[in-house]
């Protein structure tokens, strides 16, 4: 017996979709779909809003496809992360998986030859309309297999950007406002710093350092300049007034007591916890953490506003629908992620928390909900999001992590930070010429 | 805990060796003081264990308010029958069993019969031999990966626990081998020698002068192996694809999120991961006392 | 001891009789060359290309090796190396022989031997920890605030002890170190444990009549009947101090800085997160070749100091 297998808190869900195929079992089906199988991975979380809807998706595939035997499997972002290209490269994989973004990944697969050029296709069931262009960047890889130009391999159904989650609570107490320019943030934090209270909570052993200063450099920041860095279309001068002035009020953000001195042994899950125990008036972090925090804070009320000043901030489209050379179902695979795009599966996603990139505001209920998907479609239209600063070059990551812990605990100063910020990007780009 | 239900049902035949009968009446305060210093480094040592259960059993609005230290304001199981549903716990359970069995039996032989032929037989070029076995121990895991891969993709074993089983049957047969023959170069060889003279053949010899002896030490691998193999991540990640194919480890690493992760259903998924091993070791824990007696070299 | 140890009679190594030995061999070097030597060699094949881990390497001699040498990155990793031996190797070899003998011999003396297996079990419960959740328990304990460990000092009066302990290169790689021997000890512990109990009980008896102390029985009787063990742990302990990736991947990732940066981790980053396989496999080959080097030198030494 063929079953599909479903893996999801949901047990209704999973009792609609058994139903579902009973009925298909009984009531013969579409010729053309006959004895055709789909199979679908993810690596998003069940209970989280991309799972959910793309759980939903796959039940909507079912019904119009009564005679395709559908197989899901929840799969970890470890494994996608770091075999992927070999699974890829494997009578293994599947017809439609949800792939990670970026250069070192998606990339090398687009490059190698692994994944299936979807321009057309796209263009034929109109998704490069949906979505916005600069959200699509992260589907598109170039000969080299630099992302944000070349074909498009893949298709983000959700969004990401990076704002500051403020406690509203907290303001309140202390008399704060939701501040407008960097001026205004740093008088904001004076204030807490004043009573006691250190303003923002931040993970300089994760990401949280990049971002906070990613920020800081697009304060400083115009399009050209993320563009020459992102997508390599000028020089980058990494000791220009951005990164100069970033780096420098990362020092001195410190220095003041903005964030604790102890920020770097701070992981990511340990920031969040700061915020959501109420301790802490201000994160600044992405929309990935929506959704903990919606069922995680009970005891006060939060808000998000965008960086202070900000045109620029950073955000992306999410993780992204491939398909492999090797599937089977090509045609069914791009049913499939037609679906994920459909108008009700996105509202079901803003509902459940999730950022998707083609929802109608008007139809997300939650308010918290209706404001991010909002947010992320004017700073998308704006043409705002600036991409994650480890994205330039392989393995990036790792080495701002660690410069920006040298420089927070005073082990280097800013001159050499920008230097050892500047060296594996132009290591990188001198091997892609 | 546990701990104190199982190992309190040791075997009577424990309580009657030689040791245990006459050190009874001696006890004086030193004795007491050591173990009072024992008991407290072995609580120390079990520290993060008590935050796994304090952790697991929290949920996680009650996370993000108290955060991983404060006691449970209740008892929330959810974290663990989600981790269960989601992951489809019990296909994982019986996979992660299987090749950790598989691989512990086989490696334990394998190890025995390597470690027999460098360390009893001293054939020639014993000693590069183990130093070839060295290899298995010494290449770092990174370095496998993308050959075994390809090896085998090649010979259609990719994504199948046979290839997983095979591999690491080898790798851990490497570390048992230098093990066991170092053991083995202690062997009396008296005892070989009234053995040979009884006209006992090889294999004679390994199974019923050798193996007794080397019991306990092969239990000892034996553990090992099971545990080493139950937690091995990262050679599953790459080698096993499929959902019926991967193992328990794999399944806690779905809690880890691009960016996100949930602490609360992974201390959870790391006490039901654990239940396991921590069976496997205390079963084994009674064998070894009986081996113990029946091991001793008179 | 000498006689019984020395392999004496001549008949048991003419190589007529050795040669019978070889079918025990078989399947164990069968699976050595297939998983072990091809892919080693292999790797070594692939340190003289540039690939990326899909498609047709490209051979570019060596380039990979001279790049590593200057690479200061990886020397700096190799410094912290001899940080993981003292960590993996030698603190947990002799804490645990010590346990060990206070465990079977003290403790199993005076409160029987279920007493001392029950502490065996407990202090090797560490190991059967997958070390996704070792990285999360000990990132609950070292927390800086609210952390378990900053919490107790606070609450006995010891608030300036206090630190970041992982997020400040003075204190990062001891608090790495203090969790690898809190997971090694268990290992050396068990196979200790299980070596004493293969030696002759009666010598410890003897010299136990003769009136000496139990330091004494320790240093004399009891270390010198455990050598191939404690060969064994310090071998296989230095190595995988030498090879260590996964904890350092869960606890620091290296940081901050490269205060914590180990040689694995660092072929790991090229290996998989800047898909430099050609480069990642020149380092494991320069590292595999070191360790193989070093083990041998061990082993010659191993087997010398079992003739004596």
């Amino acid at each position: 017996m063929k079953v599909p297998i479903f893996r999801r808190s949901t047990a209704a869900a999973v009792m609609a979709v058994a139903a579902a195929l009973a009925l298909s079992g009984c009531g013969g089906s579409g010729a053309a779909d006959a004895s055709k199988t789909l199979t679908v991975w993810w690596f998003e979380a069940p209970d989280s809003a991309m799972g959910v809807s793309s759980a939903q998706a796959l039940k909507d595939f079912q019904a119009a496809h009564p005679g395709v035997t559908v197989k899901f499997e929840q799969k970890s972002f470890d494994q996608i992360q770091q075999s992927g290209s070999m699974i890829l490269n494997s009578s293994s994989a599947p017809d439609v998986l949800e792939y990670a973004k970026g250069s070192a990944t998606a990339g090398l697969a687009a490059k190698s030859g692994l994944l299936t050029d979807l321009t057309d296709v796209a263009a034929k069931d109109g998704w490069d309309k949906k979505i916005p262009a600069s959200v699509a960047a992260v589907g598109h890889y170039d000969d080299h297999g630099v992302l944000g130009t070349g074909p498009l391999y893949g298709v983000p159904a959700y969004g990401e950007f990076v704002g500051v989650f403020y406690n509203k609570d907290m303001f309140a107490k202390y008399g704060v406002k939701v501040p407008t320019t960097l001026a205004d943030f740093e008088s904001a934090m004076d204030a807490f710093v004043a009573h006691g209270v250190t303003p923002l909570t931040m993970s300089g052993a994760e990401y949280g350092a990049n971002h906070l200063w990613y920020e800081l450099a697009l304060s400083q920041a115009d399009r050209k300049w993320v563009d020459n860095f992102q997508l390599y279309k000028g020089p980058v001068d990494f000791h220009d007034k951005a990164w100069t002035s970033a780096a420098q009020t990362m020092v001195d953000w410190g220095k003041k007591g903005y964030f604790s001195k102890d920020s770097t042994g701070i992981k990511a899950t340990d920031m969040l916890n700061a915020f959501t125990s109420g301790t802490s008036p201000m994160m600044v972090s992405g929309s990935w953490f929506d959704g903990q925090l919606k069922t995680g804070v009970k005891s006060f009320q939060w808000g998000r506003f965008q960086f202070p000043g900000n045109k620029l901030t950073a955000g992306s489209g999410g993780n992204i629908w491939v398909v492999p050379k090797n599937s089977k179902n090509k045609d069914l695979a791009y049913d499939f992620i037609n679906r994920t795009l459909d108008t009700s599966n996105q509202n079901l996603m803003g509902n459940s928390g999730g950022l998707p990139v083609a929802a109608d505001p008007a139809a997300v209920t939650d308010p918290q909900s209706s404001a991010a998907v909002a947010t992320f479609k004017s700073i998308a239209d704006r043409d705002g999001l600036a991409y994650y600063p480890d994205w330039p070059a392989p393995g990036y990551y790792d080495q701002q992590v660690k410069a920006l812990q040298n420089l927070l605990t005073g082990a280097i100063p800013v001159k050499d930070f920008n230097d050892a910020i500047a060296k594996p990007y132009q290591d990188y780009l001198s091997q892609l010429k | 805990m546990a701990v104190t239900d199982i190992s309190s049902m040791k075997t009577k035949t424990a309580e009657a060796t030689p040791h245990a009968a006459r050190g009874r009446s001696k006890r004086g305060v030193a004795a007491w003081i050591v173990l009072a210093a024992l008991t407290v480094t072995l609580l120390l040592t079990l520290v993060p264990f008590y935050l796994a259960i304090l952790n697991a059993f929290k949920s996680a609005a009650d996370y993000a308010t108290n955060g991983p230290v404060g006691l449970p304001q209740g008892l929330s199981f959810k974290g663990i029958t989600t981790f269960w549903e989601n992951v489809d716990f019990g296909n994982k359970l019986i996979n992660s069993l299987v090749i950790s069995a598989a691989v512990s039996v086989g490696a334990v032989v394998l190890s025995l019969l390597n470690a027999y032929a460098i360390g009893i037989g001293r054939i020639r070029g014993h000693r590069v031999l183990l130093a070839l076995f060295m290899i298995g121990l010494t290449l770092p895991q990174e370095a496998l990966v993308y050959p075994l891969y390809y090896l085998s993709k090649e010979v259609g074993l990719y994504d199948t626990k046979t290839s997983i089983i095979i591999v690491l049957t080898v790798l851990q047969s490497a570390f048992g081998t230098y093990f066991v023959a170092s053991v083995l170069s202690a062997f009396p060889r008296d005892v070989l020698e009234a053995a040979k003279i009884d006209g006992a053949g090889r294999l004679n010899i390994l199974i019923h002068v050798v193996l007794p002896i080397l019991r306990p030490t092969l239990m000892v691998l034996g553990t090992f192996f099971f545990i080493w193999t139950w937690n091995e991540f990262f050679l599953p990640l790459v080698m096993l694809v499929s959902d019926s194919n991967q193992t328990v480890t794999q399944a806690m690493g779905t809690l880890q999120g691009a960016m996100t992760s949930d602490p609360t259903t992974t201390a959870g998924a790391a006490l039901l991961g654990m239940l396991p091993t921590l069976v496997f070791f205390l079963i084994f824990q009674r064998t070894l006392t009986q081996g113990i007696t029946a091991g001793a070299i008179k | 001891m000498n006689t019984q140890f020395q392999p004496s009679a001549a008949g048991l190594r003419t190589s007529r009789n050795r040669r019978g030995y070889l079918l025990y061999l078989l399947p164990g070097i069968t699976g050595l060359a297939v998983v072990v030597v091809l892919p080693f060699v292999t790797n070594v094949v692939l340190s003289f290309t540039k690939w990326a881990g899909i498609g047709t390497p490209t051979f570019v001699g060596l380039e990979n090796f001279t790049r590593l040498l200057q690479d200061s990155n990886f020397w700096v990793s190799f410094v912290n190396s001899i940080a993981m031996i003292v960590a993996m190797a030698i603190i947990p070899t002799a804490l645990s022989l010590l346990l060990a003998a206070l465990l079977y011999d003290f403790i199993g003396n005076k409160f029987g031997p279920r007493i001392a297996s029950f502490f065996r079990a407990g202090f090797y419960l560490p190991q059967i920890l997958p070390i996704t959740v070792v990285g999360i328990l000990w990132g609950w304990i070292l927390l800086p605030s609210g952390g378990v460990l900053n919490t107790v000092l606070d609450g006995a009066g010891l608030g300036a002890l206090k630190s970041n302990w992982l997020g400040q290169p003075s204190t990062a790689l001891a608090a790495v170190m203090a969790v690898l021997v809190w997971f090694q000890v268990g290992y050396c512990l068990v196979i200790f444990m299980a070596g004493l109990s293969r030696t002759d009980p009666s010598l410890t008896e003897a010299a136990s009549l003769d009136g000496a102390s139990w330091l004494q029985r320790f240093r004399h009787v009891i270390v010198p009947q455990l050598k191939p063990e404690i060969y064994v742990v310090l071998l296989t302990t230095t190595i995988t101090a030498l090879k260590v990736f996964g904890p350092i991947f869960v606890l620091t990732k290296g940081g901050p800085g490269n205060a914590t940066t180990v040689p694995s981790y660092f072929a790991w980053q090229n290996f998989f997160s800047k898909n430099q396989i050609g480069y990642g496999a020149a380092i494991s080959t320069v590292m595999t070749v070191l360790i193989i080097v070093l083990a041998l030198v061990f082993l010659k030494v191993q087997s010398k100091g079992q003739e004596d």
